[in-house]
């Protein structure tokens, strides 16, 4: 389905569209002001542009640097090519242990392997433990932004769901009550599992350490309790030092929610004595995004989700439309890389305002992809009829001035006399949803030569 | 299409290779000039305000009135876990070897902190100030003991203070745990600590 018939969907909730339009917009402002408080922060994002540009130039050496010193801590480091191996390894891990029980803080890595459903066919239990990631899991289904998994659903729809769930009394959706009853039951999850499995927000070659970003503290509660520690990354998590992360972490917290810090900032160098630390490193489809001259600054992402919390048509779409695990124009970026025909509606869900450049930490220039993206989609994926028809036909009206003319008049006089069934029906997508604008007698044209002759 | 069709080959090699083949030319790490961050402020007095920002509590006390104080603040801790030598309200032992199941129903964790950050009041903890690595999130209520002179402008300034340290864990703690996955309504109190108090000394 293309991503304006999902969008569609979401939007026959105009009241639920509204709050969702309003409530990120709410974060995109705390952005701004948490940003505006910081001296240099525009030169702290050329930093994080920098950095993450040296990074894909040096990537395999500073892969081999990571492993090599996470090696040196007694971190086991895995290589995964695809989502397949990546879960297998997972898996084989999980045998070792003889793991039955497994608490997951957000990883947006194991959402696009599929793990779940992987490790729940072969018996084992899998909890999400980031809340968000909770509620989405009780509904069985995908989170719909990166960083606020269960922006979608109202405070009643999580009531419900914990009702049948989680035994909770009804509450008409009180976020306190729901907060402490779902602490309870994730208590019992953290103190049960065998083995945790997180992602990486940051990997640092120079220390073959891991940097994890929570504020529940779910993270810290699953891998300090369980036995084996299992981190997973995608190769382009990598920053060359340490110190780096003094550039990162004062731009990440800041461009997703607005806080200065996330609470917690963890640092995973080595494991707890008798207990085992892994690293799982995943290309699965990230080397050959390298390739791509025009795509691979997409590779500099560190997940804040900014450029969703911006984004005009996500706001009003919601992040189940784009159907890909990264949504939002980030999402737009990345999907059709892999998946060429699968996503090539969704480089068109954009308006090119380039908000969501404006405020990337990393200053990925994300509007100039999408418009690259379409100028290669246009090229490779057969498109509309109806979409091709119109704008040949308007590349013939705007080269002949008269024709113009005559097209314009027609236009006003359609608009002005013609009976609402003919305006407003299925072949004017500009009539859906949107009232067009009450027309004025003259064109600019006309307008300005009566005016010379009035003199 | 400017992707390349490439045969999926396994694991280490295949990715190396791949990237090698990829990867624009060198480019070289940008250098940091600390001084385009850098700020005349008052660092312990904006630390204060990020301490609140972030929903934790904050007082600068005298070190001789320590228990005191907790005690105020925790009046109800029955099962406190205490790292620190600058307190005697300790009522549960932890050693390296503690396993951290045992902490599950501890009233007050106090642990002292290495070094605060004004920008976003974030205080480095690490695993050898809190023995057990799971201590300050498994608990209720969590106090930081900090020296009021180890608190830095910012976060790379907070780097090269702590880069000459023994690596196992560290955590970077800024305020009580918490979360607004239910309709962005903010409650304090996830998974981790309830709430923190900061008591400088």
């Amino acid at each position: 389905m293309k991503h304006s018939e999902k969008a569609e969907i979401f939007n026959k909730d105009e009241a639920k569209v509204n709050w969702h339009d309003k409530a990120l917009w709410y974060v995109r402002e705390k952005r701004d002001n948490s940003a505006h408080k910081v001296k240099g922060w525009e030169y702290l994002r050329e930093l994080g542009s920098g950095i993450k540009a040296n990074v894909l130039s040096n990537l395999d050496e500073y892969l081999i640097q990571f492993e090599s010193n996470a090696k040196k801590n007694g971190i086991h480091v895995h290589w995964a090519s695809n989502a397949e191996e990546h879960n297998e390894i997972v898996n084989s891990i999980l045998v070792k242990h003889n793991a039955k029980k497994v608490v997951k803080s957000k990883s947006m890595l194991t959402e696009e392997c599929h793990l779940n459903p992987y490790l729940e066919k072969k018996g084992i239990e899998v909890i999400d433990t980031d809340l968000g990631e909770r509620i989405v899991q009780l509904a069985k289904e995908p989170p719909s932004h990166i960083v606020l998994p269960a922006i979608h659903k109202t405070k009643e729809e999580v009531d419900v769901l914990f009702q049948e769930h989680l035994g909770t009394k009804p509450s008409q959706g009180n976020p306190e009550y729901l907060v402490s009853e779902a602490r309870k039951h994730l208590r019992n999850k953290f103190l049960k599992a065998d083995v945790a499995i997180t992602g990486v927000n940051f990997a640092v070659a120079d220390t073959g350490g891991v940097v994890v970003c929570t504020n529940e503290g779910n993270a810290d509660m699953g891998v300090h309790l369980a036995k084996a520690h299992i981190a997973c990354m995608g190769i382009e998590k990598i920053i060359p030092q340490e110190k780096h992360l003094g550039v990162f972490l004062r731009l990440l917290a800041r461009s997703a929610t607005g806080q200065p810090i996330t609470t917690y900032s963890s640092h995973f160098n080595k494991a707890e004595e008798g207990k085992e630390m892994h690293i799982i490193i995943v290309d699965n489809g990230r080397t050959e995004q390298l390739s791509r001259e025009d795509f691979r600054a997409s590779l500099h992402c560190i997940r804040c989700g900014a450029c969703m919390n911006t984004c005009p048509i996500y706001r009003r779409s919601g992040g189940h439309s784009y159907d890909y695990t990264i949504p939002g124009p980030i999402g737009s970026i990345l999907s059709p890389g892999k998946d060429l025909k699968k996503y090539s509606s969704l480089p068109f869900a954009s308006t090119l305002c380039g908000s969501c450049s404006n405020v990337c930490p990393v200053k990925i220039n994300i509007h100039e992809q999408l418009y690259k993206w379409r100028q290669v989609i246009v090229k490779e994926e057969k498109q509309p009829i109806i979409k091709k028809a119109i704008l040949k036909t308007a590349g013939v009206v705007l080269s002949k001035p008269g024709l113009y003319d005559f097209a314009g008049k027609s236009a006003r006089f359609a608009l002005k006399n013609f009976p609402k069934f003919m305006i407003y029906n299925k072949l004017n997508a500009w009539g859906k949803a949107r009232d067009l604008p009450e027309v004025k007698n003259d064109n600019f044209d006309e307008w300005f030569k009566k005016r010379n002759k009035d003199g | 299409m400017n992707g390349l069709k490439k045969e999926i080959k396994m694991g280490r090699e295949a990715i190396l290779e791949s990237i090698k083949k990829n990867k624009p030319e060198l480019l070289t790490v940008p250098e940091i000039k600390k001084e385009i961050f850098a700020e005349d402020i008052n660092v312990k007095e904006v630390f204060k305000d990020n301490i609140v920002l972030v929903g934790g509590r904050i007082k600068e006390i005298n070190i001789e009135t320590i228990d005191a104080e907790i005690k105020e603040s925790y009046a109800n801790a029955k099962r406190i876990v205490s790292t620190s030598s600058k307190t005697t309200l300790g009522t549960v032992s932890v050693t390296k070897n503690t396993d951290p199941h045992t902490l599950e129903d501890i009233d007050l964790a106090i642990v002292e902190g290495e070094l605060g950050v004004s920008e976003n009041g974030a205080i480095w903890v690490t695993a050898d100030t809190s023995i057990v690595r799971a201590l300050p999130f498994i608990t209720n209520d969590l106090v930081i003991i900090l020296d009021k002179e180890k608190i830095c402008l910012h976060m790379l300034e907070a780097y090269d203070k702590i880069s000459n340290r023994d690596r196992n864990f560290g955590v970077f703690i800024s305020g009580p745990s918490k979360t607004a996955d239910i309709e962005q309504c903010l409650v304090v109190g996830a998974h981790g600590a309830m709430s923190l108090t900061v008591f400088l000394v």
